[in-house]
């Protein structure tokens, strides 16, 4: 007797109690990371918000403006570029397509530069030079009347 | 698992020189009271991982607290489980920190040389009062308001001082949001890390004094 029982006796209990253990933490990890995933993931839809009148649209060139909306209570300001070139008006989303710094309209150079890591973009918001990947994401515009209404993803 | 443990113990070195307390033969008389001190423990570490995760979603501000408890319970998911297992490992905890004093003051294990020790379980025990007091604010209900105007009007009750008292656990002559956000701040901030910090010397002691033999 003696010796050998108690000694896989010993390790059994070890076994148990180390397996209990990690069950048990286990199960709390798993919990924790279901309880902090959020539980609603809303899906983003295009809705559209008044930019600017149609008088005011730039006939040439591009024309800086800060798009203002509300979204659920909180108020939310876009930067965009509404533009005139070769007689086709669009929008373009100020926001560079590398990492999402906001990018400047140079007159002088006639490219949006970004000022984070040199990208850069000509008129239609093709890239140019630099990180980004994909041109300057264009912002639909819709008419109404003598308003222009600009869609955002919210 | 152990190896990756190994590793690192080689270079922390925390179990060579724990490891004769460690493997040290459990005294003959002690009986199942001895591990109420323990059960405390376990329940604390619930208490503790819990709250940190109740901490994600809880909004500590008069507009908001009330909703986002009902959030946690309804939307989260397991926020229910987590709240639930927070309240109940927090009634225990109380419970068993009392059942541990009455096991340690029936064998009179507090005379010397566990004096301190007995001391630092009395801030303890008041830390784990206090935190049960002031949780229960949080979910910023009727109850919840009302059991704080009550509880804390007791301090106004004190001769003399009573107002001022009363003024400095409210955080003004009402209560009302200061006194939630300085209810919040006691409850996550101030207590468990004072409170973890007099656990850490409440087994120092018990590894460097021993187990008492009872009467
Ligand atoms: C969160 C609260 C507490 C925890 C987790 C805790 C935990 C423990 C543990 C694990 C022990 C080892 C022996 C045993 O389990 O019985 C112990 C011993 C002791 N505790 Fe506590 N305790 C708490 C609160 C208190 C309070 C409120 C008092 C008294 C006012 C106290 C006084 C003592 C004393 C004097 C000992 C040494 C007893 C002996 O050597 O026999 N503790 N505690
Ligand atoms: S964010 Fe614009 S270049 Fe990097």
């Amino acid at each position: 007797m003696g010796r050998f029982y108690q000694d896989t006796r010993r390790r059994f209990l070890k076994r148990l109690v180390k397996g209990g253990f990690t069950l048990l933490a286990s199960l709390f990890g798993i919990t924790a990371a279901g309880f902090l995933y959020p539980s609603e993931v809303k899906k983003r839809t295009t809705k559209f918000f008044y930019l600017l009148n149609e008088d005011d649209l730039p006939k040439e060139g591009v024309k800086k403006m800060e798009l203002a909306y509300e979204h659920e209570q909180r108020a939310m300001v876009l930067r965009v570029f509404v533009v005139c070139n070769a007689g086709e008006t669009f929008a373009l989303s100020s926001v560079c397509s590398h990492l999402g710094c906001l990018v400047d309209w140079s007159r002088s150079k006639k490219r949006f530069l970004c000022p984070c890591h040199g990208g850069s973009y000509d008129i239609e918001g093709r890239v140019l030079s630099g990180p980004p990947p994909l041109p300057l994401t264009r912002i639909p515009l819709k008419m109404e009347g003598e308003k222009v209404f600009a869609g955002v993803k919210v | 698992m152990g190896r990756i443990y190994d590793w690192i113990d080689r270079r922390f070195g925390i179990k060579p020189p724990h490891k004769n307390f460690l493997q040290r033969p459990v005294p003959q008389n002690l009986s199942y009271f001895y591990c109420l001190g323990g059960i405390a423990f376990t329940l604390y570490l619930a208490v503790l991982l819990t709250g940190m995760l109740l901490s994600f979603y809880y909004v500590p501000s008069e507009k908001e607290a009330f909703q986002s408890v009902v959030r946690i319970t309804r939307e989260v998911h397991f926020g229910a489980l987590i709240r639930g297992l927070h309240k109940w490992s927090a009634n225990l905890l109380i419970l068993f920190v009392m059942l541990h004093t009455v096991r340690v003051f029936a064998q009179r294990a507090y005379r010397p040389p566990r004096e301190l020790n007995w001391v630092a379980g009395t801030f303890i025990l008041v830390l784990a009062f206090a935190s049960g007091f002031t949780g229960y604010l949080l979910p910023w209900d009727q109850k919840a308001y009302w059991a704080t105007v009550v509880g804390t009007g007791m301090a106004a009750t004190v001769p003399f001082i009573g107002n001022h008292l009363l003024y400095l656990v409210r955080g003004g002559p009402e209560v009302d949001g200061a006194t939630l956000v300085r209810f919040y701040s006691i409850h996550v901030i101030w207590i468990p890390l004072v409170t973890s910090l007099l656990l850490w010397a409440h087994f120092h002691m018990v590894k460097r004094q021993g187990i008492s033999g009872g009467l």
